[in-house]
């Protein structure tokens, strides 16, 4: 049924305590796209991502991941399976160096992490330095990550995300805190990324300018509901999230 | 890289010379540092590593030395016999008490710890049939070759330099970069893949199990052991030591293991308030020096080195 979607997500509500954070939720991501998810703060955005990633304890509702059940796994779990995630607060190891942040990811990829006895020095050097290329960070591979700017960070946070070769990736305002450059070179990136190795990607971003640059599909999440969905042109047009959301800055 | 060898081989080059050349209560001291040290660096992984407060490690530490001591005395076992399977017992009561404590973090990490700790200590305290409770074990003697103190000593040292070398290897591995990863962040490390509780238990485990052997050196050394060794005030040791060395270096645990046994047996001469110099101590430290003597000493060679360029 749901053959085509690579995440499908069936009716799902959070609250905390007597707030309802998200209320039946019911959303369809095709497999290969670059898709948006848009709403003005406490829509419920954040919580929607954690609910996927397993950050939250799902209240009600299924996640389906290619068709399968994976509502409530563990995070480490749903991590294996293919999703990865960059948070909207940089969520990094600060007392390691930018090269070791990265290869930590990448050895959890390669399963090497129960290794005691290599030294740690010693492996995934090609991939490492590979990710740390594609997103511009060679010339900081040295530094201590806890003293990056907070573009740096978002941008090892991508790098942490995308060492793990997800098929879904979920980007929590992957730009906030970056310069025109930098969001401009991280957008790039992503689409290059979505091209070339068919990446899905599900983002947030209150960017409008990045929200219309990239994304394929958009959705509108307004307290705790979708209430718009479609291109980005149909959602511009749609006078419910233009009353709640886009306003008059179309 | 370079710095560090040479560091090493001059310890070890010390360690092997001294102490032909210095009387017989400073060799005593000497394995007394060692066997210490060999339980800081295994307190360590759990500590400077993986970022969790143990203060119960000295019931991994006593359950070592009893399993040594039990088998030697009870069934005559050699004691390179005994000290493989003190490892085996200290890590199978970490196995089991580990897996409750790395469901938590923190402060309830540290109070669980402790709590267990306590509970090995009252069993052993308590069970005079099998442990002698607090009466201890007493005739723990190494065999006829290792009795002169030299010899124990460079015993201590062989055990303490293939324990040390094995830590070390860890602490480089991919698992003890994990370990960093999840005193960093342990969150984190559960988005990219890896099940923390599982690595936190296994290093609990490791730790125990080498906390076990420091403890199995340490019967036979002093020809006896008591419940004390599992008590909480033991379990501190392992942590004034590593914090007044270093948490974050290697070998931060034996600096701290060297300061604090030197600083003991000169002190202990002159006067029986012991414990009052070392919490002076350890005040200043927490204060002043958080990152221990190698905290300040790379500092220093640091700055030195950034001038002389």
């Amino acid at each position: 049924m749901a053959q085509d979607f690579i995440l499908k997500i069936e009716r799902l509500r959070k609250s905390f305590g007597t707030y309802q954070v998200l209320t039946d939720v019911n959303y369809e991501l095709e497999k290969g796209i670059i898709a948006a998810i848009i709403g003005p703060n406490g829509a419920g955005k954040s919580t929607f991502f954690n609910l996927i990633t397993g950050y939250h304890k799902v209240d009600n509702g299924k996640v389906y991941f290619k068709n399968i059940d994976i509502t409530n796994f563990k995070r480490y779990k749903i991590a294996q399976m293919g999703i990865s995630r960059a948070f909207q607060v940089s969520n990094i190891y600060p007392k390691l160096t930018v090269y070791e942040n990265v290869r930590q990811a990448v050895l959890a990829q390669q399963k090497k992490t129960m290794n005691l006895f290599s030294y740690a020095s010693s492996l995934a050097q090609k991939e490492t330095n590979e990710l740390l290329e594609i997103t511009g960070m060679t010339k900081i591979k040295d530094s201590i990550a806890g003293i990056l700017s907070q573009g740096d960070k978002k941008k090892l946070e991508l790098a942490l995300a995308l060492a793990g070769k997800p098929e879904l990736l979920l980007l929590d305002e992957p730009t906030a805190g970056m310069s025109q450059e930098e969001t401009f070179e991280t957008m790039e990136l992503v689409k290059k990324l979505n091209r070339e190795i068919g990446l899905t990607i599900l983002f947030t971003e209150h960017d409008i300018s990045v929200i219309f640059g990239y994304a394929m599909r958009l959705s509108v999440l307004y307290q705790g509901r979708i209430i718009a969905e479609g291109l980005p042109e149909e959602v511009r047009q749609n006078e419910e999230a233009q009353r709640c959301y886009l306003g008059e800055e179309i | 890289m370079q710095r560090r060898t040479f560091i090493v081989f001059f310890l070890i080059v010390m360690a092997v010379v001294l102490p032909l050349v210095v009387k017989e209560f400073w060799v005593h001291i000497f394995s007394e540092i060692l066997i210490h040290a060999l339980f800081a660096l295994s307190f360590n992984l759990i500590f400077g590593y993986m970022g969790q407060l143990s203060f119960g490690h000295a019931a991994y530490y006593g359950i070592g030395a009893y399993t040594t001591g039990l088998l030697m005395v009870k069934a005559n076992l050699p004691l390179f016999v005994c000290l493989p399977i003190s490892m085996i017992t200290a890590g199978i009561a970490a196995t089991i008490l580990g897996y409750f404590c790395v469901r938590l973090r923190g402060i309830y990490f540290a109070i669980l710890t402790m709590a267990f700790g306590q509970l090995v200590y009252y069993i052993i305290f308590q069970w005079y049939s099998f442990t002698g409770g607090d009466n201890g074990l007493q005739g723990i003697n190494p065999p006829e070759i290792l009795m002169k103190a030299q010899n124990y000593y460079y015993f201590v040292l062989v055990v303490f330099i293939i324990a040390g070398y094995i830590l070390y290897r860890i602490g480089e591995s991919p698992f003890g970069y994990t370990l960093r990863a999840i005193r960093d962040n342990a969150e984190r490390t559960e988005f990219i893949g890896i099940n923390v509780q599982r690595y936190m238990h296994m290093n609990f485990i490791i730790a125990g199990m080498f906390a076990g052997l420091a403890g199995a050196l340490w019967g036979p050394f002093i020809r006896s052991v008591a419940p004390d060794l599992c008590n909480w005030h033991h379990s501190g040791i392992p942590v004034f030591m590593t914090i007044l060395g270093g948490p974050f270096y290697f070998f931060g645990p034996l600096v701290g293991s060297i300061i604090y046994t030197f600083l003991m047996a000169i002190v202990t001469g002159y006067t029986e308030y012991w414990p009052l110099v070392s919490g002076t101590i350890i005040i200043l430290v927490v204060l002043s020096l958080p990152s221990g003597f190698l905290g300040v000493a790379d500092n220093v060679i640091k700055k030195l080195f950034v001038r002389g360029n």
